[in-house]
């Protein structure tokens, strides 16, 4: 038996050897899905463990909750509460720093560290210089991202404006925390680390410059693993309420674990979408080709039966031929993830600060890209396989039936009619194998398609930018201030130099409850008539804050299962904790997740508070930018100040990261798939057109007509599958879009005629020269041979 | 568009061929298919080459077709010398003056009987009908079927008149009977001859059969490489008188 093996084993690596260019072409398709199933499922694994690991060893937060001033007395009763493990009081807010060489002001989280130890909760990586000296004043730590954008170092001093008192501060070492993997400055929604940043400094001199001696602000605690989570926050909230607790929250609240979460739920969405396409296009081009081996082989498999080998021995031998080219695909495509992924994983190192975050898929990412490979190669195998296998031997010796044409029907023959002899033969041959002329048009139609597709999200990109910063913010600044403030400080914001218009914004965090649903959330008082920051229906037309309801995202309309007219109870988490049943009155699809938002004065009605606001919009002239940025600077209340232009460039930086590194990967993977479908097609054509071929050949036609009709082939399926392409991009790209809508983002499916038309070009471009390169065996065809031969 | 070179005067030989080699491989591996043929064929003949395989005689037609070249020699139809002409005269030279009958028909699967014949009247200078060519070979009835629905005969006797449709200057067959039966390969070898006998062409017929030697004018034997012998036929034998 083993001799017989190794007899046939010689025959598969001779005939391997001699199909080596299809062989290349279908593991090439299985490559670039491994590749992309290594690179994205070896990516999210790397994030989520180096995540994981992160927050573990850190001890990040699995909850936090605000409170005006709670002494510090009341730490052990929070402490002690059932459930949590470690707990850190700290004192936190907002000030706004002066940075040499920068006009623009930049604000800046500061949190306090214990004068004695490590936090217990959200510790700090120290990865630069060395911890603050409680003894000494002005010793801070900043965050590293905001470090490396403002090219800061150990040693440097700012001028920082903390509660209205200016102090200078000493940056004595660089640090990261789980907690800020990604700082984003209160109002905005974005990350900016060149204009906000985290300080950590002395919890005695913070609480002083805070007024908030022998008190705390800030709670943040890490929960004992399987602890209920709400009933913690229950207790939490209870003991924080008397001090003007503002409600416990989870991770979910906590921006920067959102942003992660919501990177790997992209990462997922990839890693489960595309590697299919290419998988599936992959078992197609193999079944192709096996069946054309299997058809040719025909005697030889005759002969092997007849000589008493085994169905399974001819089963397992052109098994072997599936399994060489799933194995060749997928180490291929595994070496090739492994280099991708080392790519994308520096490109998620620099957006993330999580130490040791690189590309690092562990050995179960690979075995999985290659068992799902070698099972697409058997799947495509298993029809000419059986072919094999059930072929009778005595049949099998004898010469094929000739392939049996008939007329095409009255339609098509009338069409037919016109055509001359070469292109009557590529419409017969077209129609007579459906099957196969099918299986080139799908696969160069989905390579169209995931090309249509990956062009689709810059625009998508593209969108959301011009939308938020073009169409709904209209303002140049967007103010915060440090706490909830009376109206009259938009008259103080009004007197700035340069300040053109002011409106007033008031955003809370509340509770929304509908019937089993409870989801904490902000909601935005926008005043009447507002037109510098303005909300936006799905056709990008403004729609007002309302006064006798609810305007709710329908991403939040969403998770609380509420539509038009139904009621949602909100429940303000500070203040009077005031609590109002309101109707849903409009549901709005914002690009950008801002929930829920309701008309000024009736949120501080409702919420018992008149005449007050969190942020203003503002209009300047941009003429007097420098004088308005240097006397904003010395307002008092106000901790954040963000030019819309600052924004959009951050924002436009952000969400474009890595997007021309992947741009051309699908480009490359696209026509990849695009060529391997057509070189595969073109060459079973070749082979079985080949006697046909030389016959026009001997009859006089020259090398090119009788290219012609291998040409004419493939472009006419070309045509076909073309307009299918558009069809199948345009479908996936809406699904894909909605698909990628995250708590953060709304991904609009927007389309331009050159999404459509460079896919087009570069499939086209690919289809002709794989044809190209096999349409050369028409120059080297042994006319003699071959029509000397039987078929 | 016709070669300037093509024989015209019907005292010219069609074919004149002086010294012609043909070695295949290198060094130790060289096999000589042909070890110096002169041969001359005239206007209208029609030649039997006898010889066991391997003789050189399928080279020789190879050569004559325009399929192969020569290794040494000159073969010259008219005024053109095949062995040392371009692709492109030599593909003209298949075009407008040769027809070629082989032993497995290689009719186009896809294309009807009048359609293959089709293929070549489309490009050719003054074809006769694909409709005449067929009724000529009498498959008048059968213009429509694809080549799977005609028996082996039918698909030969189709390609015969795909060969003769453009009234070339010359036929070449090779082993035209070779696959068909007895009956069939006599109504074949007819629409050969008829064609001959009519048009006037030229026409070249390779056959392992002694027997249809009888139907040329001149019948050459090849062996190894080499004509061993050429006879003229005193009378020509009709087909149909044929037993084998």
């Amino acid at each position: 038996m083993i001799s017989r093996l190794a007899k046939l084993d010689r025959k598969l690596l001779r005939d391997l050897l001699r199909m080596k260019m299809q062989m290349a072409a279908v593991s090439a398709v299985l490559a670039c899905g491994v590749v992309l199933a290594v690179m994205a499922n070896g990516m999210y694994d790397s994030l989520e463990r180096a995540r994981d690991r992160y927050y573990a060893q850190y001890r990040m937060a699995d909850m936090a909750a605000a409170v005006v001033r709670a002494p510090l007395s009341l730490v052990p009763q929070l402490e002690a509460v059932a459930g949590v493990r470690a707990l850190e009081a700290r004192v936190a807010g907002v000030g706004l720093l002066d940075m040499p060489g920068r006009g623009d002001p930049v604000s800046a989280r500061l949190v306090s560290l214990p004068p004695d130890r490590a936090p217990r909760v959200n510790n700090i990586v120290l990865r630069a210089g060395r911890m603050p000296n409680p003894a000494r004043s002005g010793e801070v730590l900043i965050n590293e991202a905001f470090a490396k954008a403002n090219h800061l170092a150990a040693d440097a001093t700012l001028s920082a404006l903390i509660y209205g008192h200016k102090r200078q501060v000493t940056v004595v070492g660089i640090a990261s925390s789980p907690e800020f993997v990604f700082a984003v400055a209160p109002g905005a929604m974005l990350p900016e680390p060149e204009r906000f940043g985290v300080l950590w400094m002395g919890r005695e001199e913070l609480a002083r410059a805070f007024d908030l001696d022998g008190a705390f602000n800030d709670v943040v605690l890490v929960l004992d693993p399987g602890a209920n989570a709400r009933l913690v926050a229950v207790d939490i909230d209870r003991l924080l309420a008397r001090h003007g607790g503002r409600g416990a929250y989870g991770r979910d609240r906590m921006l920067s674990a959102q942003f992660m979460a919501d990177e790997l739920t992209s990462l997922r969405t990839m890693a489960t979408i595309l590697p299919p396409f290419f998988l599936l296009v992959a078992a197609f081009l193999l079944n192709v080709s096996l069946s054309r081996l299997v058809a040719t082989e025909r005697s030889n498999i005759g002969l092997l039966k007849s000589f008493g080998y085994t169905n399974s021995a001819i089963a397992l031998h052109y098994g072997k031929f599936a399994l060489t080219f799933g194995v060749a695909g997928g180490l291929i495509g595994m070496i090739g993830g492994r280099v991708v992924g080392g790519y994308v994983g520096a490109i998620y190192a620099n957006i993330y600060q999580i130490p040791g975050l690189g590309f690092d898929a562990g050995p179960a990412v690979y075995l999985n890209a290659l068992a799902i490979t070698l099972l697409a190669a058997l799947a495509g195998a298993v029809q000419a396989v059986l072919k094999a296998v059930r072929m009778p031997p005595a049949a099998a010796l004898a010469p094929p039936a000739p392939a049996g044409f008939s007329r095409l029907g009255q339609s098509l023959e009338r069409f037919a009619a016109r055509l001359d002899g070469k292109s009557r033969m590529v419409a017969r041959r077209i129609l007579r194998f459906p099957r196969r002329s099918l299986t080139t048009v799908v696969g160069i139609a989905l390579a169209m398609g995931l090309l249509i597709t990956t062009q689709h999200f810059p625009l998508a990109i593209d969108r959301i930018v011009a939308v938020t910063f073009g169409v709904a913010q209209r303002m140049d600044v967007l103010l915060a201030f440090s706490e909830v403030a009376d109206d009259s400080i938009l008259r103080d914001v009004g007197r700035l130099p340069g300040v053109l218009k002011v409106e007033a914004l008031r955003s809370s965090e509340v509770i929304f409850e509908a019937g089993s649903h409870r989801r904490r959330s902000s909601i935005s008082g926008v005043p009447a008539g507002a037109t510098l920051n303005r909300l936006l229906d799905a056709n990008l037309v403004a729609v007002a804050a309302r006064p006798d309801g609810l305007t709710l995202s329908d991403n939040l309309a969403g998770k609380l299962g509420v539509s038009l007219g139904d009621t949602v109870r909100i429940q303000a988490t500070d203040g009077h904790r005031a609590t109002a049943d309101l109707p849903v009155v409009a549901i709005v699809r914002p690009y950008l997740a801002a929930s829920s938002y309701i008309d000024l004065d009736s949120l501080n009605r409702m919420l018992r508070e008149p005449g007050r606001v969190t942020a203003a919009h503002l209009l300047i002239d941009s003429r007097q930018r420098a004088a308005f940025s240097a006397r904003v600077k010395q307002l008092p209340r106000i901790v954040s100040v963000s030019f819309l232009e600052n924004a959009r460039a951050s924002m436009s930086k952000l969400l474009n990261e890595g997007s021309g590194f992947f741009s051309g990967l699908f480009i490359l993977f696209s026509s990849l798939m695009a060529a391997g479908v057509a070189f595969s097609a073109a060459r079973v054509t070749l082979a079985e057109q080949e006697r046909d071929l030389a016959t026009l050949r001997v009859l006089g036609f020259g090398r090119r007509e009788a290219s012609y009709v291998l040409l004419a082939e493939i472009g006419a399926l070309l045509l076909v599958a073309l307009p299918i392409g558009v069809v199948i991009g345009a479908g996936m790209s809406r699904w894909l879009m909605s698909q990628f809508q995250t708590d953060l983002f709304t991904f609009p499916y927007v389309t331009s005629a050159l999404a459509y038309a460079k896919p087009a070009l570069f499939v086209a471009a690919a289809v002709m020269t794989a044809t190209l390169l096999v349409r050369r065996g028409v120059d080297r065809l042994d006319l003699v041979g071959v029509l000397k031969s039987r078929d | 568009m016709k070669p300037m070179n093509q024989p015209t005067d019907v005292a010219q030989p069609v074919f004149r061929l002086e010294g012609v080699q043909k070695r295949y491989g290198e060094g130790e591996a060289a096999v000589l298919a042909l070890r110096g043929v002169d041969l001359t064929v005239a206007r209208g003949e029609l030649i039997v080459l006898l010889g066991p395989s391997g003789s050189g005689k399928s080279t020789l037609l190879n050569i004559l077709g325009g399929l192969d070249r020569p290794t040494a020699g000159h073969c010259w139809f008219g005024g053109l010398d095949l062995a040392n002409a371009g692709d492109a005269e030599i593909t003209r030279f298949r075009r407008h003056h040769v027809g070629f009958v082989f032993q497995f028909y290689n009719l186009i699967a896809s294309l009807t009987a009048e359609e293959n014949v089709e293929l070549v009247t489309e490009v050719s200078d003054d074809p006769m009908s694909a409709a005449d060519a067929l009724a000529l070979v009498g498959l008048a009835t059968r213009a429509h079927h694809f080549p799977a629905q005609l028996s082996g005969g039918e698909q030969q006797r189709v390609a015969i008149a795909r060969a003769i449709a453009k009234r070339p200057q010359v036929l070449l067959c090779d082993e035209p009977t070779g696959a068909l039966d007895v009956a069939t390969g006599i109504r074949v070898l007819e629409t050969l001859v008829t064609a001959n006998r009519e048009l006037g062409t030229t026409t070249l017929l390779i056959t392992h059969n002694a027997d249809i030697a009888q139907i040329g004018d001149r019948v050459v034997r090849f062996a190894d490489g080499a004509i061993r012998s050429i006879d003229t036929n005193t009378e020509r034998r009709a087909p149909q008188d044929l037993h084998w």
